[in-house]
């Protein structure tokens, strides 16, 4: 049975669940001639979280940006939330409205208020009245705890803080999914656990996520599934108690022998 | 008085080697001043300024229409006093309900000083010299009370405020040049100090968003926007602006549709305008590169578009950030204007030159050329001032600072 063949079922919940996301036989090359990825394949469902490994250099970060089009791929197709991604940015603006993003370096607007980082793409693109977004953005600050710096600008401050603005701003979109590209990498240890306790509550929420990160424990707890990435290739695709404890693949002993 | 005497003595006379510097510097400065002052009251003959403040000031804008100017100065002037007084209002906590801070006191008296010692040094004629005072009471009446009540003015009226400075521009443009049933002045009837701020506005509103145009044009991913962006910034950064000025004289007539250009104050203008555009596109580029690639990826993301992630995320910060370099290039432009007087228009430089040809005045050029150095230097000045003002009200860094 090939690795990339998984029994699409769920815990604790049913195999007809919605797929948000559908990428199959996904190929990139950089115009420098690099083949970032070989032919990848995913499926996400509907509530579903699912944690994408592997070693830097093995192309988890561009499959996971291929999904919203901030990489573009050569071959194969991905569909997400029922949208076929193609060269056409009407196709790609309504995707990018449905599916919040968020960054390793967090990436929030500097010039604006922690509050007017949350308000301005809701009242920009859905036409949604200020009052009530400002009202909503309360409440997801409040949500990941920090309600109380919504008038600070962000280079006030922490990092972890920071990446929580960053989770709230994705969510004030009202996204259908979530992906988090790397979000605890550049946190100091001490402020990992503050961002990681938020996705463990989204996840809780059963908001459908897709992450990238090197976070063995959240992976354990959260993930629905792990995905092994390497050399531009999903190596295994698993539930995480098998993968962690029992993988299938010698890549994935390998990489799990180096992180453990 | 103590704290002073130790303040000098740390800043100036630290080590012998400072103290040695220090007393030569100050020695030299000492003697300049001294012979400059000896000079401005002694050997100086100001008659040629006092006499010729009006060709100065407004060329030879005729007469009996020159009560348009002093309405359009008074309008400046109350345009001045409520920007000053609204932006002092600022809701910042530093500023928190103090009506007139320290610098804004100094300025006050500097205005004060301006306005009666100037007319009276100028010689004007006791009516003029109240029009003077009448203006700059105008002002901080006015300052004042955008200060005292502009805080509580509705949110949509404060919005609404800025819009209108361009309508006051092309009120201006009105009044300077006739139209709307007042008679015309020609262009070819407005010269000195007038014309020369005409030209250097103009250029200045003009080329920032054409500058902002072909930045955004050189990184664009269409070929022919970058590359006719690249051809035309390299090309206009190539010439020296005074070959642009007597090509402009030539060939604006063609290249312009019928009409656009009629008139040689207005070539000028335009090629005042596109030169400072190339340069101006330079500095917007160098703002746009300081801006990490993942602002634009977190506002694409969001949803938004492209035009939108630009103004709303990318160019707000790219330009706070060119800002500087910016109004460096418009102090540079307005100093620019005085090439203008070598294709014959009649601005400040132009205006000396015909004053000094005047045989009643020969041998005046030192009073000239220093009254036209002080000019260039106030205007230059308060460009400088209201820029850091401008930097300092857009960082966050120092709101979150004095917060």
């Amino acid at each position: 049975m090939s690795a990339h063949h998984v029994d699409p079922s769920l815990p604790g919940e049913s195999a007809a669940a919605a797929v948000m996301i559908e990428a199959r036989g996904v190929q990139k090359w950089y115009p420098n001639g690099y083949h970032a990825l070989r032919g990848c394949d995913l499926t996400v469902r509907r509530g579903e979280v699912v944690v994408i490994m592997g070693p830097s250099g093995s192309g988890k970060s561009t499959f996971l940006r291929t999904f919203n089009a901030l990489e573009d791929f050569q071959k194969g197709s991905i569909t997400v939330d029922g949208i076929t991604l193609t060269d056409d940015t009407r196709h790609i603006d309504a995707i990018r409205r449905e599916v919040g993003m968020v960054f390793q370096q967090f990436n929030l607007f500097p010039h604006l208020t922690v509050l007017d980082n949350l308000t301005l793409a809701p009242v920009l693109v859905r036409r949604r009245s200020r009052s009530e977004v400002r009202k909503q953005a309360m409440a997801l600050l409040e949500r990941v705890g920090i309600a109380e710096q919504a008038g600070k600008y962000p280079g006030q401050l922490s990092g972890g803080q920071q990446q929580r603005v960053a989770i709230a701003r994705a969510l004030c979109m009202e996204p259908r999914i979530l992906l988090f590209d790397e979000p605890t990498s550049a946190l100091d240890p001490e402020m990992v656990r503050e961002v990681l306790e938020v996705m463990q509550n989204l996840a809780a929420d059963a908001i459908t996520m897709v992450v990238v990160t090197h976070e063995v424990k959240f992976a354990r707890q959260v993930a629905h599934r792990v995905v092994l990435m390497a050399e531009g290739e999903v190596v295994e695709e698993a539930e995480p108690e098998t993968f962690f404890t029992n993988p299938r693949q010698e890549r994935s002993r390998r990489f799990l022998d180096q992180i453990l | 008085m103590n704290a002073w005497v130790q303040r000098l003595r740390r800043e100036l006379f630290a080590t012998p080697l400072d103290g040695l510097i220090s007393v030569v510097l100050l020695g030299l400065i000492t003697v300049a001043g001294v012979s400059l002052l000896r000079w401005a009251c002694g050997g100086a003959r100001w008659a040629v300024v006092q006499v010729n403040s009006t060709l100065f000031a407004v060329g030879r804008y005729p007469l009996e229409q020159q009560w348009r100017l002093w309405l359009l100065v008074a309008l400046l002037a109350a345009a001045s006093g409520v920007g000053w007084g609204m932006l002092r209002s600022h809701p910042r906590p530093d500023r928190g309900g103090i009506l007139w801070p320290r610098n804004d006191r100094i300025a006050v008296v500097c205005l004060l000083a301006a306005a009666l010692l100037l007319p009276a040094l100028l010689g004007l004629a006791l009516a003029v010299q109240l029009r003077w005072w009448g203006l700059v009471a105008l002002l901080l009446l006015l300052r004042w009370l955008a200060g005292r009540w502009g805080p509580s003015l509705p949110l949509p009226a404060k919005r609404l405020l800025p819009l209108g400075l361009p309508l006051l521009y092309l009120l201006g443009m009105v009044l300077i040049g006739g139209g709307l049933g007042l008679a015309p002045v020609p262009p070819s009837a407005w010269g000195g100090l007038l014309l020369t701020l005409l030209e250097a506005s103009f250029a200045i509103l003009l080329c920032f968003p054409l500058g902002v145009l072909l930045a955004l044009g050189r990184r664009s991913e269409l070929p022919v926007l970058r590359w006719g962006s690249v051809a035309y910034i390299e090309f206009i950064r190539g010439a020296p602006l005074i070959t642009l000025l007597f090509l402009g004289q030539n060939m604006l007539g063609f290249l312009l549709p019928g009409g656009l250009a009629p008139e040689r104050v207005w070539r000028a203008a335009w090629v005042l305008t596109l030169f400072a555009a190339a340069y101006l596109a330079e500095a917007v580029r160098s703002g746009l590169a300081a801006v990490p690639r993942g602002q634009l990826e977190a506002a694409r993301s969001l949803g938004m578009s492209l035009p939108q992630a630009f103004s709303q995320v990318v160019l707000p910060q790219a330009l706070r950030v060119a800002l500087p370099t910016m109004v460096g290039q418009f102090i540079s432009l307005l100093q620019d204007t005085t090439l203008l007087s070598l294709i014959g228009l009649m601005e400040l430089l132009g205006t000396a030159r015909t004053v000094m040809a005047n045989p009643a005045f020969l041998g005046r050029n030192a009073e000239v050329y220093f009254t036209l150095a002080v000019l260039f230097w106030c205007c230059c000045a308060a460009l400088g001032l209201g820029s850091r003002a401008l930097e300092r009200r857009l960082d966050p860094a120092a709101i979150a600072r004095s917060g």
